[in-house]
């Protein structure tokens, strides 16, 4: 008790006397300090990511030790439903090897939810977040550290900015046989997400209407950028984050935000309950909250979950964009159901 | 002429001349062989047995509740569509089978038998078709051949002034022909080998008793490499019935329903691994049935290649013809290889590849800045040490449980064989989670090693190993042994100074069969990786989901280079081949 209200007006001390500077911990709040203290005697933190790539995830973590030396970050990336299965079985034989779980899926959360396997934690940062992303988990045990988008993507040398599908809708126009791509529910949840809004806006007839377009369908939402490259579709639904990081090295693809909203995934990351790391655990969850991790972010052209940190060139804002996401009610409700209907309709 | 083939060549006084040394040899033969078998079925027992055993259990039992129950069976067999995919599965292996039988034994013969010119070429560009990751293969066939934007397609319609271009990729056929062509080096190097070790003599006997060219190669060279030949082409069905890479990027667009693409749903939430691993279990069963119709197919006859009396092979002259055999394997590279690597090359050089061919597009930059990163580096590095100590695990391994099923010693021989069998045929994924639940937690505690990842190379690709020294040990003939061990050597000593010694050429084989598929395994990897532990297949699914084809693409030349460097290394180091006579 008593080192702990040391360390606390010890680090209130040091953020004073050092406000400007970020190093090392320093400009935390008296509640971080102390957990940086606590989170130094483990030393390091797991992280199960299905999200982001390796060399990212391992720059995160590379920034975390930075910020906070003495603790290091095992960053894995695999795929989200990998990194399920691999904590599913970690937690069978009982030694959780991450701390930190993130997935695109909400679905795995509530599933750990359910088994009372996650801690519950929200990070003081999660105030300086956008106001959409706050709220997202009611109950106190996940916070969102990625945001899948999905939104219209074209090839600028095939099909001018005029001519372009500006809103969801405009897809299904007859001038699009053959030439649109997209993913498919049952290989990706980002996609999976996006066939639960579309058919909450417009009615399943709208897949009926796309498939007799004869659409590419390819497995992930990141298909359609090398599709678009490759100029086999000219269309898509897609990533913006790949497809803009592609159009930044030269690639002739553009991104148009549906004025009628763009569908984000939100991306969980929790904290196992029993696993080596407790307060490194939370103390990385405040750093997912901070504005240096959404300037990683947006310098990856991934949307950053701030409105202190300016998105990627040619991204908006989520305060400046309009944007839609499906509850995780209405997503852990009709994704299942949806695979069935995708595989009714597309045959695959 | 077939008959003459069939004697087994060891003559009935062998058994009794061995009188004298018998009782030394067979105390001292038998223990250590008794030692080998038990060391060799342990560390089955291990790698394949604990890992398949855990799935086999996981499918028997209850998601929820962990009691026994047959529901998973249920609830993988019960949609007529999972049923179709199976059986989809099937003929799509069947077809890649033939087509890599017609790509690989022609090719085989040419490179092994005859006077073909480019030789050294086109067994160079065989191996690259097998170091290419199918996926890098397919998507390469995707800007050659895609209905709308594919290279050949536009130059046809361009030539033609046809409205629709001449190939689809996305069909049935288009898949087979892409698996085929990256599956068609297995048969090949199984082929050639044992081609290698057949002498001229009963060719040359076949040819002064009057028989023609085509006869001969028909009734006596193919014949001969009959095992070699079933065994590659069992190694190619199986690889097929479990792949993924190429399915998912051609089948799925093209709406064709197969197996592992239909197991995949058992991963997304609700996820039922279970039932994923009763959906593969039965396929346990196919590899089964595959061996009982090898049985059939080789009956009693046998294969011996390699006697005591020294060899001579003599290249068949085809004159005029070599031309024509020329012409056929560089079309068989060139869809593999020549083609697919010129789409890729466009990525790999550019800035910007959606661009397509500019001289201010042209750029190194993709290639340097892979080499320049310490971390891709060392991914790079990674993936070659493990897999060439996953490859010198699954040789010795292999040898040892082929040896003694071939010369039927031990009891359990018929065990050896499914065990050495079964992580082919189960899909990847699967198979992984059984490695990760039999290894990553205590007491084994392998998490995060580089040792689990080593163990999962060499338990997933050992069937190919121990088919390809199946098939060498089946040439060996016995008596060269038996002599050994007449002179009172143990069977050790035969072993290590007979059978590797005359078989090291199709040991290096299966050294490269076990290490290339080892340095692209994706589904294992994904499993068993961790942060200080990342491979090539990872950091190419990285590069593929964010866009980064350019990179992705020149990391597919990296890595074409880099094997062959190896391979080319491996060749020379085993030195001159014994049998060829030098003209």
């Amino acid at each position: 008790m008593k080192l702990s209200r040391r360390t606390a007006l010890l680090g209130a001390a040091t953020s004073i006397a050092a406000s400007s500077s970020r190093a090392q911990g320093s400009g935390d709040s008296a509640g971080i300090q102390a957990l940086y203290a606590a989170a130094k005697k483990e030393g390091q933190v797991g992280w199960y990511s299905g999200v982001l790539d390796q060399p990212l995830c391992d720059q995160i973590g590379q920034a975390f030790t930075k910020r906070y030396p003495g603790i290091s970050v095992s960053a894995v990336k695999t795929t989200s439903q990998v990194a399920f299965q691999r904590l599913t079985e970690d937690l069978r034989g009982g030694t959780p090897q991450c701390d930190i779980f993130t997935s695109t899926d909400v679905g795995h959360m509530s599933y750990l939810i359910g088994k009372q396997l996650l801690v519950k934690f929200t990070a003081e940062g999660a105030a300086g977040m956008a106001k959409s992303l706050q709220d997202f988990d009611k109950q106190g045990y996940f916070q969102v550290s990625w945001v899948g988008q999905v939104a219209l993507l074209y090839n600028t040398a095939k099909v001018s900015a005029a001519d372009s599908p500006k809103d969801w809708p405009d897809l299904t126009d007859a001038k699009w046989k053959d030439k649109i791509s997209f993913g498919s529910p049952n290989y990706s949840g980002i996609v999976g997400v996006w066939s639960v809004a579309m058919e909450n806006k417009y009615g399943w007839s709208y897949f009926d209407k796309l498939n007799k377009l004869n659409p590419l369908i390819g497995r992930s939402v990141d298909d359609a950028t090398t599709v678009l490259n490759s100029g086999e579709r000219v269309v898509a639904a897609g990533n913006p984050s790949s497809a803009l990081r592609s159009a930044a090295k030269g690639n002739p693809l553009a991104v148009n935000y549906p004025p009628s909203g763009m569908l984000v995934d939100l991306s969980p990351s929790a904290i196992i309950k029993g696993s080596k790391n407790p307060n490194a655990a939370k103390l990385f969850i405040e750093f997912l909250a901070s504005a240096e991790y959404s300037q990683i972010l947006a310098d990856a052209f991934e949307q950053p979950l701030r409105d202190d940190v300016s998105p990627p060139k040619g991204a908006k804002s989520l305060t400046d964009v309009k944007f839609f996401s499906p509850t995780p009610e209405e997503i852990e409700k009709q994704l299942p159901a949806n695979k069935q209907k995708w595989r009714d309709t597309f045959t695959g | 002429m077939t008959r003459s083939l069939a004697e087994p060549g060891v003559g009935p006084g062998v058994g009794s001349v061995a009188g004298r040394g018998r009782g030394r040899a067979i105390w001292r033969g038998l223990d250590l062989t008794k030692i080998i078998s038990a060391a060799a079925l342990l560390a089955l027992l291990f790698l394949v047995a604990t890992p398949v055993g855990s799935l086999v259990i996981s499918s028997l039992r209850s998601t929820d509740t962990g009691a026994f129950t047959l529901e998973n069976y249920v609830i993988a067999y019960w949609n007529w569509s999972d049923i179709q995919a199976l059986g989809n599965s099937l003929l799509y292996a069947v077809e890649v089978t033939v087509l890599s039988a017609v790509f690989a034994v022609p090719l085989a013969w040419g490179v092994s038998r005859t006077d073909m010119p480019g030789k050294g070429l086109i067994q160079v560009l065989t191996l690259g078709a097998f170091i290419t990751p199918p996926y890098l293969g397919a998507i390469a066939w995707i800007l050659l051949a895609g209905p709308n934007a594919g290279w050949l397609n536009r130059a046809w319609m361009a030539v033609t002034g046809a409205e629709h271009g001449l190939v689809n990729i996305y069909t049935f056929s288009g898949m087979v022909v892409v698996t085929a062509l990256y599956a068609f080096p297995y048969m090949f190097v199984f082929t050639s080998d044992a081609l290698d070790r057949v002498s001229s003599e009963m060719e040359e006997a076949a040819s002064i008793l009057g028989s023609g060219g085509m006869r001969t190669i028909f009734r006596i060279t193919l014949p001969l490499v009959l095992p070699a030949i079933i065994g590659g082409a069992i190694v190619v069905f199986l690889d097929t019935v479990a792949l993924f890479g190429t399915p998912a990027i051609i089948a799925l667009p093209a709406r064709i329903k197969v197996m592992t693409l239909q197991l995949w749903q058992f991963f997304e939430f609700p996820v039922r691994a279970e039932a994923a691993a009763a959906y593969a279990i039965p396929l346990v069963l196919v590899t089964a049935a595959l061996f009982a119709v090898q049985r059939v197919v080789l009956g009693r006859k046998g294969y011996i290649a390699l006697t005591g009396k020294g060899g001579v092979r003599r290249p068949t002259v085809l004159g005029p013809w070599r031309w024509v055999m020329f012409a056929y394997a560089l079309f068989v590279v060139g869809l593999a290889v020549l083609l697919p690597y010129a789409a890729l090359a466009q990525a790999a050089f550019s800035k910007a590849w959606g661009l397509g061919f500019h001289w201010a597009n042209l750029t190194f930059g993709n290639f340097s800045a892979l080499l320049a990163d310490p971390a891709s580096r060392e991914t790079i590095l990674h993936s070659f040490t493990y897999s060439a100590a996953s490859a010198c695990f699954a040789v010795v391994l292999a040898l040892a449980a082929a040896y003694l099923v071939s010369r039927r010693l031990g009891r359990f021989t018929k065990v050896l064989t499914a065990l050495c069998m079964a992580p082919l045929v189960i899909p990847g994924i699967v198979l992984a989670i059984g490695f990760y639940s039999a290894w990553s937690p205590p007491p084994l505690a392998l998490y995060g090693t580089a040792t689990i990842l080593v163990l999962g190379f060499t338990a997933r690709f050992l069937p190919i190993a121990y088919v390809n020294c199946m098939a060498g040990l089946r040439s060996l003939n016995p008596e060269m042994e038996d002599a050994v061990r007449i002179l009172g050597g143990s069977r050790t000593l035969a072993v290590t100074r007979v059978v590797v010694p005359l078989l090291k050429k199709s040991l290096v084989g299966s050294w490269l069969l076990v290490f290339i598929p080892a340095t692209r395994e994706l589904s294992v990897a994904i499993f068993l990786v961790a942060a200080h532990t990342r491979v090539i297949a990872m950091m190419m699914l990285d590069l593929s989901e964010n866009g980064s084809f350019e990179t992705l693409a020149a990391l597919g030349f990296v890595l074409l280079l880099a094997t062959i460097l190896i391979v080319m290394v491996g060749y020379r180091l085993v030195g001159r081949d014994f049998m060829l006579r030098r003209s």
